[in-house]
């Protein structure tokens, strides 16, 4: 009981930082998509110079959840990627195109035409790709998602294609979107560029101010659509959803008090409150209605090893993790030799 | 085509499209890590220019290959729901500990790549070290999960219920130590002649200078060392699936009837149905005393398995002999190579036929690397787990499987074009003047355009 819900919460934490990191790479993505008017270069050129060194990392933690799941819960791993067969491709052809597209656009060099092309690529991908794996997550959360006699019951449009699970893709964009310009104004700080800095910051209030009237909008429609997460939320989660509400509030608030670091903080903190109230909500079931965290569950034995690698594997990867963000996202981030 | 068959096209294209980028992100970063050491030690313009440029090269196809990694970590599920359902709690782990060696190889390989300017030059070097080190580990626990496709332990089954899990005996199975060397010394194979290659290229068309002389002698020494090796854990591979895998030792030598004293088959087609094996060159007794050290062992032929569990003989066979034949030409270029260099007191050979035949190990050395993976995995049919799950049992229900493998095949096409117009091109740029501070400058420059459009 208790391993099996540590390495769910491993999980769980893996889905966050892959949120909050891989999810603002999207972001980045979609600023650069929506960017427009005489400061649209130089936004483009600020989301590649802040992805460069990161994204590659940010990504892992989705391979990393990916084989977790895998790992710990197979037959979670069978069951979703069988039921959501679609738009899993098509999200994952998302994520090529998105992470191709972005290294073809940074070493094209001299090639306008090609860098124009790929930057497309990459400005459509990052934006289609987060959505589709929001209404992923909203079929798995609304129970359409039925097994019976160890075969899955969907059809290849079953639950991702509803308004609560389009809603949710939307409420994904928006989240991303908002994670994205929130670090950006901090970017576009470091170099100080003051216009960059408010358009950023303009950005990211209006971003998050989506994200919230979406999400309210899609437990609006969760009585009806989530029926199980509904019930759930109000069973056991409701402290949490709340929490993320104040969270992001003070996000909000740190942001028009131009008070970016803590925004940044607190937009983290409330992608985190925000997923666990999703994973709370939901327990004891992995996949409504039929499987549960109890009868996916892997033995203890391969639990116990799994932990084992990971926290080795973790001894490993945080300190690096530190130098990798230190070197190029710290407070005082290393500086350009030249400038020393 | 049928949905099993959709299903294996698919895997089989996503597979050998990202094995060519994860033997150069294998390979590439000890390159990388020897040329900078010895251009910081020696204040080496050239090998820092050449370093310099392997980067970028690098670096984009680094990128390829985490996303195509991606699309296969996903794939094991979309396309093999029932092999992820029963192998996951057994073998998942070492795909995990893969997923930190690879988290380890992207951190420092952005340290790396965007770093050049931040960080001090020996931070950068070391910078490297854990990236080729992650890189060869993350090949080591992949290839373990592939090899106890091959050899399952660690698990029992009674009832229909898998029991007595024991994932790490799982991750050792027996063809663990094989399997696992002879890929990581592919890496090495592959990059040392593909880098080879291309400076050959550049010599046979009238490019000189240190430059090229250099990238062709790093690339050749990295290969000519890994070759024999190579083809030595071959060797060891082979022997060892006398006993392990019959049917697949039987199907790579084209032995269908059970024999004494059996001849080693080199090249030929296999007719499966009749048993012969047409236009081989065969030498006596050949296969008897490779496989068990006896001229009159008797080498167990497909004949002696039931008729469903024999893989596809027609296609493991020439595979088979594909690669070792590839392999052999590899050895035999680098060893005249390194001869007629030290025998000339360390000049680099310009001889044509020679810088010819180092172009050809380049592509040779590909054409081993997925010929070798499909004697694996054509070899282990019709078992996605050996003698436990067959590939048709294990294969998704979800519609559309033939349009998933046109989408990704289509993807694949699209990369590898792009890919190649950019290597191409960055092929061309010119090359800085060959001293210290002009070198080190160059990068100064470009980290500032990397940033994206402008």
């Amino acid at each position: 009981m208790i391993l099996t819900y540590t390495v769910l919460g491993v999980l769980w934490l893996a889905l966050i930082a892959y949120a909050a990191l891989g999810g603002a790479d999207f972001g980045g993505g979609i600023w650069d998509l929506l960017a427009t008017g005489p400061l649209a270069e130089r936004q483009r050129r600020l989301v590649g110079q802040a992805l460069g060194p990161v994204w590659e990392t940010n990504h892992v933690w989705l391979i990393f959840l990916i084989v977790g799941l895998f790992v710990a819960f197979p037959l979670a791993f069978s069951v979703l990627s069988t039921a959501l067969f679609l738009p899993f491709t098509l999200a994952l052809i998302g994520i090529v195109l998105r992470g191709s597209a972005f290294t073809f656009r940074a070493y094209a060099a001299q090639a306008v035409g090609t860098r124009k092309v790929w930057g497309r690529v990459f400005s459509s991908a990052s934006t289609i790709t987060p959505f589709l794996l929001g209404t992923c997550a909203a079929a798995v959360a609304s129970g359409e998602i039925h097994v019976v006699g160890g075969s899955v019951q969907t059809l290849i449009w079953t639950g991702w294609t509803t308004p609560f699970a389009l809603t949710i893709g939307a409420v994904a964009l928006a989240l991303c979107a908002t994670l994205a310009a929130i670090y950006l104004t901090i970017e576009a700080r470091a170099i100080n560029d003051t216009e960059l800095t408010e358009a950023f910051r303009l950005r990211a209030i209006v971003a998050g101010a989506i994200t919230a009237v979406l999400g309210a909008l899609g437990i609006l429609l969760s009585p009806f659509e989530a029926p199980l997460l509904w019930n759930g939320m109000l069973a056991h989660a409701i402290p949490v959803v709340i929490l993320t509400m104040l969270v992001g509030l003070g996000a909000a608030a740190s942001l028009l008090r131009r008070r970016y670091r803590l925004a940044r903080v607190l937009v983290v903190i409330e992608t985190g409150c925000f997923f666990a109230a999703w994973g709370v909500s939901q327990l004891p079931y992995l996949i409504p209605p039929h499987v549960t965290v109890e009868n996916s569950v892997s033995p203890a034995i391969t639990l116990e090893e799994f932990l084992i690698c990971v926290a080795a594997g973790m001894i490993l990867l945080l300190p690096s993790l530190w130098f990798l963000f230190h070197v190029f996202k710290g407070r005082n981030p290393v500086p350009l030799i030249e400038e020393k | 085509m049928t949905d099993l068959l959709a299903a294996r096209a698919q895997m089989g294209t996503s597979l050998a499209f990202h094995i060519i980028f994860s033997v150069l992100g294998v390979g590439l970063p000890l390159l990388l890590c020897v040329a900078e050491g010895f251009a910081l030690r020696n204040k080496d313009a050239v090998l820092m220019a050449l370093t310099r440029r392997w980067t970028k090269a690098f670096a984009v196809l680094f990128a390829i290959g985490a996303v195509s990694g991606t699309v296969i970590s996903f794939e094991l599920g979309l396309l093999w729901p029932t092999y992820t359902k029963y192998s996951g709690a057994i073998i998942g782990i070492p795909f995990a500990l893969e997923g930190f060696a690879f988290f380890l190889e992207a951190i420092f390989l952005g340290l790396y790549l965007y770093g050049w300017n931040r960080l001090t030059p020996r931070v950068h070097w070391l910078c490297s070290f854990p990236v080729w080190i992650s890189g060869a580990a993350s090949a080591w626990f992949i290839v373990s999960a592939n090899s106890w496709m091959n050899t399952p332990t660690g698990f029992e089954i009674h009832n229909g219920q898998v029991t007595n899990i024991n994932p790490f005996q799982a991750m050792l199975n027996p063809s663990t130590p094989y399997e696992t060397t002879h890929m990581i010394l592919a890496c090495y194979v592959v990059t040392g002649f593909a880098v080879a290659a291309v400076y050959a290229v550049a010599m046979l068309r009238g490019k000189r200078g240190e430059y090229y002389r250099r990238g062709l002698l790093l690339g050749m020494a990295m290969g000519a060392i890994a070759i024999p090796l190579q083809i030595f854990s071959g060797d060891l591979n082979a022997r060892f699936l006398v006993d392990a895998q019959p049917a697949k030792l039987a199907a790579m030598e084209g032995v269908i009837h059970t024999e004494r004293g059996a001849p080693l088959r080199i090249g030929g087609l296999v007719d499966p149905t009749t048993g012969e094996v047409k236009y081989a060159l065969e030498i006596p007794n050949g296969l008897s005393i490779l496989a068990k050290g006896d001229p009159n062992a008797t080498i167990k032929g497909l004949d002696s398995m039931p008729r469903d569990d024999w893989p596809n003989v027609a296609l493991v066979h020439p595979s088979f002999d594909g690669m070792v034949g590839s392999g052999f030409y590899m050895l035999f270029i680098g060893l005249v190579f390194w001869v007629v260099y030290f025998w000339r007191k360390r000049v680099v050979p310009e001889n044509r036929v020679l810088l010819w035949g180092v172009v050809l190990t380049g592509p040779l050395s590909f054409l081993a690397l997925e010929l070798g993976w499909m004697v694996t995995e054509l070899g282990r049919q019709p078992w996605v787990i050996y003698n436990f799950l067959r590939t048709k049992d294990a294969v998704t229900t979800a519609p559309g499987l033939n349009y998933s493998f046109l989408g990704f095949s289509a993807l694949y096409v699209v990369l590898a074009v792009t890919l190649i117009i950019l290597l191409l091109r960055l092929a061309r740029e010119p090359l800085p003047k060959m001293e210290w501070s002009e070198v080190n400058q160059e990068q100064m420059s470009e980290a500032e355009e990397k940033g994206g459009e402008k």
